[in-house]
C-alpha cells in the first residue's frame, strides 16, 4: 500500500499570552491509503494541532507534510484551500454546520465552492445523505436535528468531494456514548466501503481501539504506534 | 465558486437579517434620494432659467455699441463700419439702429403716448433679425417710401389699459434739445402696433416706437453726420459662432472703440454658475450617501465578528480567501444596488413633489419699475429625468458600498481558519 500522508518531524508552537507553548515537538508518522487511524492522547498532547496541520488549516513551524505526494509547505494559501476542498474532508467535535442552511445545503456547500452546477450538486448531496442514513431529514436545519444526526450531516459533507483523507476531531466528544459509538461504526463502515483514509483524533480509548493503528501522542511527541488487534 | 452562487448566497444572508438589511439599505436609499432629487430639480431649474434667457435674449443676435464702458462712448458707426461687419464670416444680417431718446409722442387729442424711446430702423432688417419681437398685433409695417409712418410698441399704444393711439391714427413727434427748445416737430401715421414682448433681456420694445431710418437720417441733427448709427444688431448663422463673430467685430475697430454684447456668452456664464451651484448641492447631498457607507461598514464589521465561526467553517471545507471576500462584498453590492434603485424612484418622486410645492410657493412678485414693467410669467419648475444622473447615482451607490464594504470583507477573508473555528 502507498502512503497517502507523510508527516516528517513536524514542530509547531504557539503563543499563549507571553508563554511560547510547544504543541508538537517533532512528530513523524505515515498513513496508508484506505487506512483507519486514530490519534490518541490526553488533552494538551497536541492531537488537535496535529490534525489542523494535516488538514492544511495551519502550517508547521518546521518539518514536512506530504499529502498525496504534495509538499504542503510549498503550497500558497489558495493551493492549500484547493487541497482542503478536493483531498480532505473535515468532521468536527461541534459539528460546525452552517445553522441557516438545511442539511442538504450544508452537504452541498463544498460542491458549490467547487463551482458544480446546483442541480448536479443537490442530487449528489442527496446521494451522500442516503449513505449516512439521513435521507428523511435532509430538509431540516441543524437546530432541528439531534447531535448524532448533525454529525452524520457533517460526515456527509466531509465525503461529498470524495476526498482522499477524512479527518475527524473528537467526532464523538459532543455525543452520548451510544450515539458516539454509532458514529464511529458509521465511519468505520464508510472506510471499508469507500477505501478512504480516516484519521480520527480521540481521547477515548474505546474509540481508539476501533482503528487499524493507534498513534499515541503525549506532550507533543509520538509515544508509540500500536497495531490494533482488529487488524489482520 | 461561481459568481451567481456567491450572489445567491449573499441574497440569502441578507434575507435572514431582514430588519438589519432594511435599515442599512435605507441609508443608501436616503443618500440616493437626496442626490437624485437635487440633481433633477437642479436640472429642471437650469432648463427653466435657460429657457427664460433664450426668450429674453436672442442668442444668435449680437449688439454692437460704439465706444466702451471704460473708455467712454464715441459718436456712432458709419455706413462703412456696417458694411465691414456684414462681411464677417457667419454674419447673416446686420441692422443699424438710431435712437431719439428725448423724443415725445402725442396723439391728436394731445395725450402723451407711453413711449420712452423712439428708434429709427429698417423694418425689413429688424423683422429678419428679431422675428419674435417684431410681430404685429395689428396694422402693417410701413412700406418703403412711407416716410411719415410709425410703429408703436404695445405699451406705447396702450396707457393704463386705454388705447391712446392705434393703427390709422396720427401722432405728432416732438424732439426737444437739452435746453428745452423744440428742434423737430412732425406728424406721423401709426401703421401698426407690436405684440406685447413680455419678459425681456436687453430692453423691452413694448415702450418703444419705431420710425423708418431714412426719415431719421433726414432730421436736422442727423443730416450730414457720417457716423449716425448708435447701435448695430448683428445676426449670426448659429449661436455657437456668436462669440467668435463678436471677437472679429472687435478686431475691426481700434481697441476700446467698440463694445459687443454677446448674449450667448452671458448665457454660458449663467449656465456655468448654475452648474457649479448644482454640483455643490449634489456634493452636499452625497454626504448622506457617505454616512450610509459608514453604516454599511459598521454593520458589516459586526457581521464579520458574528459570523467568524461560519467563515472558519467555509475555509476549512475549502473556500479560498477571495471566495469569502466575494461573499461579503456581494452583500454590500446588493445593498448598494437595491438601495440605489429604490433611491432613484423615491428621488424622482420627491423631486416631483418638491417641484409642485416650490412652484406654488415661489411665485415671482410683479415688478413695477419706472422704465419697464415686464410681464411676469409664473415659475414652473419641472424636474428633469436624466439618464446620466440615474446611472451616476447607481454607480455611486455601488461604489460607496464596495469601498466601505471592502475593509470588513477583507477582515473576513484574512481570518485564520483555526482561530475562526475556535471562536465562540
Amino acid at each position: 500500500m502507498t502512503a497517502i500522508l507523510k508527516v516528517n518531524n513536524v514542530k509547531k508552537s504557539y503563543r499563549m499570552g507571553k508563554v511560547l507553548v510547544s504543541a508538537l515537538r517533532g512528530v513523524s508518522f505515515e498513513a496508508e491509503e484506505g487506512e483507519f487511524l486514530t490519534i490518541f492522547g490526553p488533552s494538551g498532547s497536541g492531537k488537535s494541532t496535529l490534525l489542523h496541520l494535516i488538514g492544511c488549516l495551519d502550517r508547521p513551524d518546521d518539518g514536512e507534510i506530504f499529502i498525496d505526494g504534495a509538499n504542503v509547505l510549498k503550497l500558497n494559501d489558495d493551493k492549500l484551500a484547493e487541497l482542503r476542498l478536493n483531498k480532505i474532508g473535515f468532521v468536527f467535535q461541534f459539528f460546525n454546520l452552517l445553522p441557516r442552511l438545511t442539511a442538504l445545503k450544508n452537504v452541498e456547500l463544498p460542491l458549490t465552492i467547487r463551482g458544480i452546477p446546483e442541480k448536479e450538486a443537490l442530487s449528489k448531496a442527496e446521494e451522500i445523505l442516503q449513505l449516512v442514513g439521513l435521507e428523511a431529514r435532509m430538509n431540516h436545519k441543524p437546530s432541528e436535528l439531534s447531535g448524532g444526526e448533525q454529525q452524520r450531516v457533517a460526515i456527509a459533507r466531509a465525503l461529498i468531494n470524495n476526498p482522499k483523507i477524512v479527518l475527524a476531531d473528537e467526532p464523538t466528544g459532543n455525543l452520548d456514548t451510544k450515539t458516539g459509538w454509532e458514529i464511529v461504526q458509521l465511519m468505520r463502515k464508510l472506510n471499508e466501503e469507500r477505501k478512504q483514509t480516516f484519521i480520527i483524533v480521540t481521547h477515548d480509548p474505546h474509540i481508539a481501539e476501533t482503528a487499524d493503528r493507534i498513534i499515541h501522542l503525549k506532550d507533543g511527541l509520538v509515544e508509540g504506534i500500536k497495531e490494533s488487534p482488529r487488524r489482520g | 465558486m461561481r459568481a451567481t452562487r456567491i450572489l445567491a448566497m449573499a441574497w440569502d444572508n441578507l434575507k435572514q437579517r431582514k430588519l438589519r438589511t432594511s435599515l442599512t439599505t435605507l441609508g443608501v436609499v436616503i443618500g440616493i434620494t437626496t442626490i437624485i432629487a437635487i440633481a433633477s430639480l437642479g436640472e429642471g431649474f437650469r432648463s427653466e432659467v435657460r429657457q427664460r434667457m433664450e426668450q429674453g435674449f436672442e442668442l444668435n443676435v449680437l449688439i454692437v455699441f460704439p465706444g466702451s464702458f471704460t473708455a467712454g462712448l464715441r459718436g456712432g458707426f458709419s455706413e462703412a463700419d456696417l458694411e465691414d461687419i456684414g462681411r464677417i464670416n457667419d454674419v447673416n444680417a446686420t441692422a443699424p439702429l438710431i435712437t431719439l431718446p428725448t423724443a415725445e409722442l402725442y396723439n391728436e387729442t394731445g395725450a402723451k403716448l407711453g413711449a420712452f424711446t423712439v428708434g429709427a430702423v429698417n423694418f425689413t432688417e429688424m423683422k429678419e433679425i428679431l422675428p419674435l419681437r417684431f410681430r404685429l398685433l395689428n396694422g402693417t409695417f410701413p412700406q418703403s417710401g412711407e416716410s411719415q409712418s410709425i410703429v408703436l410698441g404695445y405699451k406705447a399704444s396702450v396707457v393704463n389699459e386705454t388705447v391712446v393711439a392705434g393703427a390709422g391714427d396720427n401722432v405728432s413727434l416732438i424732439v426737444k434739445s437739452s435746453s428745452g427748445y423744440v428742434v423737430y416737430n412732425s406728424t406721423f401715421t401709426v401703421k401698426g402696433v407690436l405684440e406685447k414682448g413680455g419678459t425681456s433681456g436687453i430692453t423691452n420694445f413694448d415702450y418703444w416706437a419705431f420710425i423708418p431710418i431714412e426719415t431719421a437720417l433726414e432730421m436736422p441733427f442727423f443730416k450730414g453726420n457720417s457716423e449716425p448709427y448708435q447701435i448695430i444688431l448683428v445676426k449670426v448663422s448659429d449661436p455657437q459662432y456668436a462669440e467668435n463673430v463678436g471677437k472679429n467685430i472687435e478686431n475691426l475697430f481700434p481697441p476700446y472703440s467698440v463694445t459687443v454684447f454677446v448674449p450667448s456668452a452671458l448665457m454660458r456664464q449663467v449656465d456655468n454658475i448654475l452648474n457649479i451651484v448644482q454640483m455643490f448641492l449634489v456634493a452636499i447631498g452625497s454626504i448622506s450617501l457617505l454616512v450610509a457607507g459608514v453604516g454599511i461598514m459598521n454593520i458589516m464589521t459586526v457581521a464579520v465578528m458574528e459570523r467568524t465561526r461560519e467563515i472558519g467553517i467555509l475555509k476549512a471545507i475549502g473556500a479560498k480567501s477571495r471566495t469569502v471576500l466575494g461573499m461579503f462584498l456581494a452583500e454590500a453590492v446588493l445593498v448598494g444596488v437595491i438601495g440605489g434603485f429604490i433611491g432613484i424612484f423615491t428621488g424622482y418622486g420627491l423631486s416631483y413633489g418638491l417641484a409642485q410645492v416650490l412652484s406654488s410657493v415661489m411665485q415671482p412678485q410683479r415688478q413695477e419699475t419706472v422704465l419697464q414693467a415686464p410681464e411676469t410669467r409664473s415659475l414652473t419648475l419641472n424636474p428633469v429625468f436624466s439618464f446620466e444622473w440615474t446611472v451616476i447615482a447607481i454607480v455611486f451607490a455601488i461604489l460607496i458600498c464596495i469601498i466601505f464594504g471592502l475593509y470588513p470583507a477583507r477582515k473576513a477573508a484574512k481570518l485564520n481558519p483555526v482561530e475562526a473555528l475556535r471562536y465562540e
